[in-house]
């Protein structure tokens, strides 16, 4: 079966038969989508797929598809388990109907139903399920999966504030978890994916930043982050320093465009973009700033006298409310200020990084980057759920 | 913050509106909203109760049409209206989906730079109904942290006489301030609670839906 979605089919490749995949969701992104997509792929490959809706009625869920572009009535090999209707009192004509989604017994006799009678079995929220009928879902979950030998069960999962045994089951009764997960600052950026785990293929961690287009779905890009500072504080040898590849235009050992490198770290990929120091070009750092993810704001730490214009360029490129970093540069030099003495100078709030740096020498880079990166989406991917 | 209309500075982000049915806590708290919004406030209005259309229409009568609303009410009964730019609709039981799309207001606020944002949640007691109290408990915690990190004031409606006293005090867990509205048979009272204000209780009444507090 196929999965339908950018990166994961290449990594992936398929989903066999008598295998679950698990769209582990966090609770502020919207991730229904993954579940929908995947089967909708499925549909036009003519296999006989059928969605579990608990959340909304099959007309609404039908509406949803459409929003996306995708006319699932249009296929005779759709239906779909009505688990909605009845809890609102609503009557309901779909092929597949629990009389009282309240009650696991009668939610089993049809699901297995719906497995014996269908190639690829999609559950639009496990996790409202288990909140209806309680943690006990988990154990019907399991011999469903059992059931399911010569078809495959998909599902999305919210995770919400459950027990740690809930969410450790979730993940042990699945063959492959995908994680849709939220570049979280004050509010959610961005939001990417990537496998924390598959039982049928070897695959390296690699998280893929991802938008939800109506029409259209899930779709992968990249994300961008901007390298600032002042004139000759070391951005375009920070931008060389931490990239993979990386090209400057410049002239007279200045940067008057762009320095542009493609890092590949931790399982991202990254587009890293240095901005040219002098005042000409703030005209473009709003624009710039408007498409980034986050900020790198390298200062000289030999030059306090350059502090205010790097406060300057910080309030240019951080308008929409960027999370930032500050590479405290040149930290080889005599008379280079400590991050604490800068972060005093510049009235820069305790909780945002300053890392010393030598970017020349590459000292110090990769703990910004890492910084920037646990700003962006935690801990959680990079450090515990196994991306390389 | 300031609430002029009840001449009271509320120093917690998440507060829970709590009172018998009938003592006018929706309106209590569109008067605020209104007010804040009115002021150049970013507002969001979760409908459990009424549809947006409804709730659009309260705000227009009071000259106020900019404002965000999540409406729980018309997906639940099967009407498919369409969402807009600022009306978002989703079932009752997608706390998914409800979350989605608060989240989806703030981060539009926070990309056009409004960093005062005030949001109503008119009723939890709405979804109680629907969902057993651990699971809305999961939802609510994911959101008053996500409001607090924001920095904007998040007012969620409570009747009081709809839950048991477990129930009740598994939400007082989760907001760190409390309207307690209460009626008196001949008069309507309120107070704020919050661990370091705690107001006398004050008198106030609803004329044509707008809010008087008594002196």
């Amino acid at each position: 079966m196929k999965i339908g979605i950018p990166v994961l089919d290449e990594l992936l490749k398929e989903i066999p038969r008598g295998k679950t995949l698990t769209y582990y969701i966090d609770p502020e992104v919207e991730g229904d989508v993954f579940g929908m997509q995947t089967l909708y792929r499925n549909l036009e490959e003519g296999y006989r797929c059928v969605y579990v809706t608990s959340t909304m009625s099959p007309t609404s869920l039908r509406n949803r598809f459409k929003e996306f572009g995708w006319y699932v009535d249009e296929f005779e090999n759709f239906s779909v388990v009505d688990a909605y209707s009845a809890y609102v009192g609503a009557t309901s004509d779909e092929r597949y109907v629990v009389k009282d989604p309240t009650n696991l017994d009668e939610l089993d006799e049809v699901i297995r139903k719906a497995i014996d009678e269908n190639d690829l079995v999609v559950f639009g929220s496990l996790s409202t399920v288990i909140d209806i009928c309680g943690e006990e879902t988990l154990n019907y979950f399991e011999r469903w999966k059992e059931q399911a030998e010569d078809s495959v069960i998909v599902s999305n999962f919210t995770a919400w504030p459950y027990s740690e045994d809930v969410l450790s089951k979730v993940k042990e009764l699945s063959n492959a978890v995908v994680r849709i997960g939220g570049i979280h600052h004050r509010v959610i950026l961005g939001h990417y994916y990537g496998i924390l785990k598959v039982d049928w293929t070897q695959v390296k961690g690699r998280a893929v930043l991802f938008k939800v287009v109506k029409p259209g779905g899930v779709k992968a890009y990249i994300p961008k982050i901007l390298v600032t500072g002042p004139y000759n504080a070391g951005k375009s040898t920070f931008v060389h320093a931490i990239s993979n590849k990386a090209i400057s235009v410049d002239r007279l050992g200045t940067t008057v465009a762009l320095d542009h490198g493609k890092v590949e770290y931790k399982g991202f990929t990254i587009d890293v973009f240095g901005t040219p120091g002098q005042e000409r070009f703030d005209p473009i750092l709003k624009v710039l700033g408007s498409e980034a993810l986050g900020v790198i704001l390298v200062v000289d730490s030999t030059k306090p006298e350059t502090f205010p214009r790097a406060k300057q360029l910080l309030e240019k490129t951080t308008h929409f409310g960027l999370p930032y970093v500050i590479a405290a540069n040149k930290q080889d030099l005599p008379n280079a200020l400590k991050p604490e003495e800068i972060r005093k100078l510049m009235h820069i709030p305790e909780d945002v990084p300053i890392i010393p740096t030598v970017a020349t020498k590459k000292i110090g880079v990769y703990e910004v980057l890492d910084a920037l990166i646990k700003l962006l989406i935690g801990e959680g991917y990079a450090k515990s759920e196994g991306a390389t | 913050m300031r609430i002029e209309i009840l001449n009271i500075d509320v120093d917690s982000n998440n507060v829970m509106v709590i009172g018998p049915p009938l003592v006018g806590k929706s309106i209590f708290v569109r008067n605020i909203v209104w007010e804040k919004v009115s002021n150049g406030f970013g507002g969001v209005y979760v409908t459990t109760k009424d549809t947006a259309e409804a709730v659009l229409d309260w705000f227009q009568r009071f000259n106020l049409s900019d404002i965000k609303i999540i409406d729980c009410v018309s997906k639940t009964i099967f009407s498919d209206a369409p969402d807009t730019e600022d009306i978002k609709r989703v079932s009752i039981m997608d706390l998914t989906g409800i979350s989605v799309r608060i989240n989806m207001f703030l981060e539009r606020f926070w990309k056009s730079g409004k960093r005062d944002v005030i949001i109503a949640f008119d009723s939890i007691s709405t979804v109680l109904m629907y969902l057993n109290p651990q699971t809305v408990f999961r939802f609510l915690h994911v959101l008053t942290n996500r409001i607090k990190s924001f920095g904007a004031f998040a007012f969620y409606t409570v009747d009081e006489d709809m839950h048991d006293e477990r129930t009740i005090a598994m939400l007082k867990q989760l907001f760190n301030g409390v309207i307690e509205l209460k009626d008196e048979g001949n008069r309507r009272i309120f107070r704020y609670l919050s661990p370091s204000i705690r107001t006398e209780w004050r008198g106030f009444s609803i004329v044509n839906d707008r809010l008087e507090v008594s002196s």
